[in-house]
Formats: C-alpha cells, structure tokens, sequence
C-alpha cells in the first residue's frame, strides 16, 4: 500500500511524470553509439540530419517506445477488463491462455500464408486468442461465475501449454530449422518500427477508449451478476463486447511485439492498490502503469547483457512469475 | 481387465521399439536392423550409435516419469498431481540449465545430482506454499504457477547465455534431441529406483483409503508419503537431467493406466511404467517421422496429447 | 485391562479436545460412547486406535504404549473404521475388503486361501456378497458403508473400534449391522462404537460411556446410566425414562 494517498488527479499527472521520465531515458540509455541526454530531446524537437545518435533516436528508439507504452497500455486494460468480467483476480491474457491462442493464429498464418502481411497476421491473433478465450471460458466452467476461479486458472494453463506446443511445431515445421522459436515466443520491442507504429496506433486508440466506456459498467458487475443484471446491465452484451475489447487490445499488441506475458496480471493490481476499486479511476492508472513498466523492462532488456538485447517479455515473465505464486497464496481459491 | 491389458500393452512396446529403430531421417528395413548391430554394417552408425540407444533412453525415461507421476498421484490424493504439474521437473531443468550456464567446465555427469537439489527445493518450495492440507485445484495452481516462475528462469538464462538452439529446446520443452551412449549410462544407475518403488505397492493400495484406515491397518502414513515422494522426485530428477522435462507425461499415464488395469498398485505400477514408455516411443517417434529431417522435442508431442487430457480431468475434478 | 488410557489429552492444533481421560474398556462387551456434537467422543475413539498422537498422558494396550507397539503387529489387535472414507477410484469391492487382510500379507499384498476364506465370511456377513465385482465408486452411500465395514471386520481383531457406523444406512441395515455386531461380540469381540442414536446404544450395547466437552460423565450399564438428571445435564434435554416393551432395556422419550 502506498502511505500518501495523493488525489486521483494527482496520481495521474504523477504516473504521467513517471511515464515521461522513463520513456526519455529509455531514449537515450545503453547505446552501442553514444547518445546524450540532450540529443534525446533535440531528435523531438529539432532533428539535426547530421548527427547519427539523433537519427538512431528518431528512426529506432522512438517508434519502440512509443509501441512500448502502447501496448503496456493495451495488456493493463485488458487485464483490468478480464479481471472485471471473470471476477477473478488471476485473470489475465498470458493466464487465461489469449497471448498464447493469439501467438499461435499468428505463427500459423504466418508461416502458411505469409502473403497476408501484417493485417493478416494481426486479424489471424485476434482469432486465435478469441478461439482460446472461448475454450478456456467453456472448460473453465466460467459461464457458471461464482466460485469456479481455480478452475478457470488451471483450463488457462492447460490450453496455454497446447497452444504453445503447437506454436513451437508449427514454427520449427515451417522454417525447416528450429532457430526462430525462442525470439518468436518471448516477446521483445527490438524489431518495433515507425511500421508497426503505424498500423498499430488506431487500433489501439479504439480499444483504449472501449474500455473507458465499458468501465463503469465493470464496476456493475463486481456486485454479482444477479445485482448487476438487476441493476439493468445487459449481461451477454457486456460480456460479449468486454470480450471482443480484449481481444482487440490483446491480438493488436501480441501481433506488433509478441507474446509479452504478465504485464495484464501484475499491473491491474498494482492500480486497484493506488486508486481502489472504482474502474473509472483505476483504469487508466492501470494504462499509464502498464505503459512505464513496458518501458522499463525494455529498457532494462537492453542493459542485462549490453550491448545483446534479452526479449523484454523475458524480464516481465521475471517479475510476473513470483507476482502470480503471491496472488494464488493470497486468496483463498 | 488387467490379464487382457497387459498382453496387448508389451505388443505395443514391442512394435514401438521396432519402429523407433526402423523410422527416421532415413527408414531402415525390418530386416537390415538386425545387421545394423554389426560393427563396420552401412547402418552401424545409425542404429547402434543413433537410433539404439535413444529408443532406450525413451523407453526407460517414459516408464520412470509414469512411475514418479503413479508414486505422486498414490500418495496426495489429487488426479491433478504429477510431478511436471507440481513444477518439479522444472526445478530440476532450471538447475540443470544453472549448472550449465555457469559452470560450463564442470563434469556433465553430475548432471542427474545437481538436477535432484533442483527437484528438491522445487518440491519443498511447494509444500512450503501450500502446507499439508490444501484444496485440488489451489495446489494444482501453485505448482503450475512455480513450473511458469522456474520456465522463466530457464528463459533468462538461456537469452542471456544461448545455447545451440536444439539443446536449448531440450531445457525448455524436453526432447531426446542427440542423446545416446552417454546419457543411457548416466541414467542407469538411477533404474536402482525402480524396486524401491514397486516395494511400495501394497501400502500405496492402503493410503489410497484414507490417513485413519491406513494407520489402522498398520501403515505409518507419513513415512510412506515421505518415501514415495522422494523416490519420485529421484526419478523425475535423474531423468529431467537427461531429456529435459517433458510435460504432462507423469500425469496422463497413469490415469490412463488406472482405466486399463484399475487402481491396485501392484498391477498398476508396472503396467504404468509400460504405458509411460510405449506414449513416450510414440511422442519420440511422430516427432522424428513428421517433417524428416527435422525434428520436434518430444515435449511437444506429449503436451499436444496431454493438455487436453489435463483438461478432460479438469472437468471432471469436483 | 487391554486398553485404557491414562490421563490422556488428545486434540488438533494445539488445542485439547478430549481433556485428560482415564479409562479402562472393560473386555468382550458392546461399548457405546455417546455424547452431544464436539463433545470428543470420535477424538477419543482416534486416540485409542492410534491415529491421533497425545498431548499428554498415554494410550496403552496390554499395559504398553500404543505407540511403541509395531504398527503392524498392533494392527492385528485392533481394527478402526473411520467415520468418512475417501472413494477409490478403479477399485473393486472385493479388492477392498482384501486390503483389511494387509496386516497379515507379505510385502506384495498376496492373499492366501485362509485370508479368502475369511474375506468371503466377512462379505457374506454385511450382505455385499453379489457387489463383489463392481467399483466401490459406484456403489451408494449405504453400500459402501458396508464395504468399508466388512474390510475392518477382514481385519479380524479383537478389538473393533467403530465411528457412527450406521451413518447412510437405513433402517433394516442399521438393524442388522447391530444384530452382527452382537453376534461378533459372542464370537468374543470387544466392540467400542460411537453412536448418536441414544436410544439404539441403550437397546444394543451393554455398556455405555457418556462424554460431555471432552470429559467422561459416567458409565455403566443402560440400566445404571440413562437418566431423567444425566440428559437434562449432558444434552439438555428434557425427556423421560421408559422401558422399551420389547427388549426390556431403557428408551428414552423427550418431551
């Protein structure tokens, strides 16, 4: 728990702060060519077509932070969104099996049609995380609700691990050798692009603002589905919508970088802790905390073994892992 | 049911090892195996040095994680236990693969040892998590929750110090990719389990009736769980530290076994050990002939039966 | 004189349920320990068959302690069945009551022909003979009472210890399972079962043992023990003493 409970308007514009102070030095920090400070900022405001270091910032760095705080933003709500819909705390996309589903479209289609580009590739995550989530939602017993948590968790898993076993097949099948797999799987920002960035922002708006919408109707749905229904919420269309949501957010951000686990777990804790219960509030502290942990593992993934790159889903699923053993402790299942 | 089972099982191992010598990157006709034996044959090197000692190696590493799985499954009453859903066949890769990474000098056949303290901690760890008397499906949890936290671990590793990329596979999804020889006498000396566990038949049968009928009947309940845990965690041990931990095996064979020849240990341990061998040649075998020359882990091909598997018991757990 | 414990305490998690008992069974009687919900009766009955360790005192059979005795040896002498049993998937019914042979088996779990004879007298006596082939996870409730009850009779003690053994039964079983606890008894047996039915304790055994919060009231004989005072005080209750027209023994009516 935080000691100084700062107003809700204050956190944001702290979490803001944090999120403009990490994404600049993840601007300029552990180069193999030297940036300063300074060149950071100068390659935002005033490009200098001389200098290397401005150029490595506005062409490579850039774009991969800006990717970086989206789909942090993108994995936070989702969770948040998940979490609202199972009223499971354990729910999340790496979890609940959509980063896996979502991995496998991709690599299938990918490798047997690789023509599509990348809207194919994207379209085919957002149906192999949707055929997942519908699995892990129909063996989970979690049309049922009330106590069938550990369950739900568990079919996550278990469909987890044959997605990600046919994913690996499928890839070590298609590229006649073995070698890709690992990059494929973690997931890592090294190959974010003004590209990616530019297929990747208006999905990514659209979903962020869906679940702003839907964000007082979770609150709803927190009081069981009977009030909730009661209360005049329409409980398929919600369900239905809230699930199409993640699988927007989820499907657009997994097909940009790759699997990145753990973030939609750890971070819509994180921000119940900051801001309470009241979706309205703690769903964009959740986007803006999922942004600067993004960043920061990224950042990170590029000092562990400098100059090398380490997939940043690697270190999230570091900190995720432990986060997660907490959680299952914690409540009673 | 056991009498009709048992025949038809040793049938299979049979036409399996035949066919793991037979198949491959090249077939080998039936009858030319046999001279493969001979030194200075065309296909010496493929079937004694290759082929031989991998379908072996299968063969022992299936029937020994069947056996840990049956030993785990007797003594914690719980259909979801096995020793790579409780994550200790994770534990013992993370400390295979921490061995090797930072000691990479050191003497590869105190591999089966260092993966035994990995295996250890991983169960201790566990039970310190969830102490003596917690629900199905909370333990079930947990220990996936520790095999994705020491998977993550092996992960790290590896991208911070990378391996050749089949051995690398191998840690983290199990494969018999390249063993042989060398692995098969490692590995030897831990078949010494075997007995030890199959000395536990009876009283298995009594605990699976509960703690008071048990003790009444004469069993010291909590030196059995003790034994038989332990020897199953020799068992993944020994063989996670020589094809890395294929998943969902130590949990699927013996359910399936329980359904061929019912729940009495003395039938079921042996003719578990059967299965977990013939589903392990099997997994090994499609993962050699899908796309020659390519090769699948093994690990795939038992998550890609085992999972839904996993999932069927789910449903089925109340 | 075999079993008796002395000043013996017995609980969970640090905490006494029963409080510091001495008893003696009296040997080759039906003994009956009642005594309202919580009160120690099934805690008691643990203790002496060794399941829960004391906190303090002694459990002894044959004047040693109960837990210095080999297990197995001491599982030849007495015979517990438990209140609720786990279902065993994939097991037989008859391969069940063969596990009450255990204690007398070698390491394998062998059953020799004296060991079937007495499985099969066991079956035929709690009625399960024709169940002999189905799964006991199939079974109902009052079936696998049964079975669990002719495994601890396989078991072939002298000392049975049994806990509410009549629970799931109805009544025609219930009945009968006293009229073969009786014929047991005759056989020499030494029966000790807790019961909740009063007044079947009153009318089948012949000795009862009244608990209250983990102490023992009284005991004696039906006759001696059930009274207007002792139920008002054990279970407050309010309820008069008759004889039952049939058997003779005391009956119990509450007002």
């Amino acid at each position: 728990m935080i000691s100084i409970r700062l107003p809700f308007i204050g956190q944001c514009l702290a979490l803001l702060l944090l999120l403009l102070i990490c994404s600049w030095i993840s601007l300029f920090s552990w180069s193999v060519i030297t940036i300063t400070p300074m060149d950071a900022l100068h390659a935002l405001y005033q490009m200098n077509a001389e200098s290397i270091a401005q150029h490595i910032v506005h062409d490579l760095r850039l774009p991969r932070v800006l990717i970086g705080i989206m789909v942090g933003a993108n994995l936070a709500a989702a969770g948040v969104i998940m979490q609202g819909l199972t009223q499971n705390p354990l729910a999340s996309p790496s979890v609940l099996g959509i980063n896996a589903g979502a991995a496998l479209g991709m690599a299938t289609v990918s490798s047997i049609a690789p023509w599509f580009g990348l809207l194919g590739t994207s379209v085919a995550a957002i149906i192999g995380g949707g055929i997942a989530w519908a699995f892990v939602m129909l063996l989970g017993s979690a049309w049922r609700g009330g106590n069938e948590h550990g369950r739900l968790v568990l079919a996550g898993v278990a469909i987890s691990a044959l997605c990600a076993a046919l994913t690996k097949a499928v890839i070590i099948i298609a590229e006649d050798q073995a070698a890709g797999v690992l990059t494929w799987l973690a997931g890592s920002l090294t190959d974010a692009r003004w590209q990616t960035f530019d297929s990747f922002w208006p999905v990514c708006v659209i979903g962020l603002l869906g679940a702003m919408l839907i964000a007082p109707t979770l609150n709803l749905l927190q009081l069981g589905d009977d009030n909730a229904r009661n209360l005049g919420v329409s409980l398929m269309w919600v369900k239905l919508g809230g699930s199409f949501l993640v699988l927007l957010l989820v499907g657009s951000a997994i097909s940009s970088v790759g699997a990145i686990g753990f973030v939609g777990l750890l971070v819509p804790h994180m921000a119940r802790m900051l801001a309470g219960q009241d979706h309205r509030k703690f769903l964009p502290i959740a986007m803006m905390l999922g942004a600067c942990l993004v960043v920061l593992s990224d950042t990170i993934s590029r000092a562990i073994i400098y100059p090398a790159e380490t997939p940043a889903g690697a270190i999230l699923a570091l900190i995720g892992a432990p986060f997660f053993i907490y959680l299952v402790r914690k409540r009673t299942l | 049911m056991a009498t009709r089972s048992l025949p038809i099982l040793l049938l299979a191992l049979l036409g399996l090892l035949v066919a793991n010598l037979m198949f491959g990157a090249v077939s080998i006709p039936f009858k030319s195996i046999l001279e493969g034996f001979q030194v200075g044959n065309a296909n010496y090197f493929t079937v004694h040095e290759y082929r031989f000692p991998r379908t072996i190696l299968a063969m022992l590493v299936g029937a020994m994680m069947a056996l840990a799985g049956a030993l785990v499954q007797g003594v914690i009453r719980n259909p979801l236990a096995s020793p790579d859903v409780l994550g200790v066949s994770h534990g013992a890769g993370l400390a295979a693969v921490f061995y090797m990474t930072f000691f990479p000098d050191a003497d590869i056949r105190w591999l089966p040892a260092v993966a035994l303290i990995g295996s250890l901690i991983a169960a201790l760890m566990l039970w310190w998590l969830c102490g003596q008397h917690s629900s199905t499906i909370k333990l079930a949890i947990t220990g996936v929750a520790l095999a994705a936290l020491y998977a993550s671990c092996i992960d790290f590793l590896m991208l911070v110090k990378p391996l050749e990329i089949n051995n690398a596979l191998l840690w983290l999804t199990g494969s018999l990719w390249g063993r042989g020889w060398n692995q098969l006498s490692m590995l030897l000396p831990w078949l010494l389990l075997i007995p030890f566990a199959l000395w536990l038949a009876k009283p298995l049968n009594l605990i699976h009736l509960g703690d008071d009928s048990a003790i009444s009947l004469g069993i010291k309940a909590n030196k059995l769980r003790l034994a038989s845990l332990a020897i199953a965690v020799g068992l993944t041990a020994s063989c996670v530290a020589i094809c890395g931990p294929i998943g969902f095996l130590g949990l699927v064979a013996p359910h399936l076994t329980r359904k061929l020849v019912g729940g009495r240990h003395q039938i079921l341990l042996p003719s578990t050990m059967l299965v977990g061998a013939i589903l392990l040649l099997l997994a090994d075998l499609v993962a050699r002939t899908i796309d020659p020359p390519i090769e699948l882990p093994a690990g795939i091909m038992t998550a890609i039966i085992g999972a839904p598997y996993f999932l069927w018991l789910l449903l089925r757990t109340k | 004189m075999s079993l008796s414990t002395h000043n013996l305490s017995v609980g969970y998690h640090d905490k006494a349920i029963v409080k510091q008992v001495d008893l003696t069974i009296p040997e080759g009687k039906i003994i009956a320990l009642l005594g309202p919900n919580g009160c120690g009766k099934s805690t008691l009955l643990k203790a002496m068959a060794r399941i829960l360790s004391p906190m303090e005192g002694q459990v002894h059979w044959q004047g040693k302690n109960l837990h210095s005795i080999a297990s197995k040896k001491l599982a030849q002498q007495l015979a517990l069945l438990p209140q609720t049993q786990p279902i065993p998937e994939g097991i037989k019914v008859k391969d069940l009551v063969a596990y009450g042979r255990s204690p007398y088996t070698g390491f394998w779990g062998r059953i020799n022909k004296d060991d079937q004879v007495i499985i099969d007298k066991m079956m035929e006596e709690t009625g399960i003979t024709e169940l002999a082939d189905q799964l006991v996870s199939e079974l109902s409730g009052g079936q696998r009472q049964r079975v669990w009850l002719a495994m601890t009779l396989a078991q072939d003690t002298p000392y049975l210890l049994l806990d509410e053994p009549t629970t799931y039964m109805d009544l025609s079983h219930q009945v009968e399972l006293m009229h073969l606890l009786r014929k047991l008894n005759l056989q020499g047996k030494t029966i000790i079962t807790v019961l909740h039915d009063i007044n079947q304790a009153a009318r089948y055994c012949d000795h009862l043992i009244v608990m209250k919060q983990g102490e023992i009231i009284t005991q004696g004989s039906p006759e001696s023990v059930l009274t207007q005072k002792l139920l008002k005080k054990v279970f407050s209750l309010n309820a008069q003493i008759h004889q039952d027209p049939i058997a003779k023994t005391p009956m119990c009516v509450v007002e």
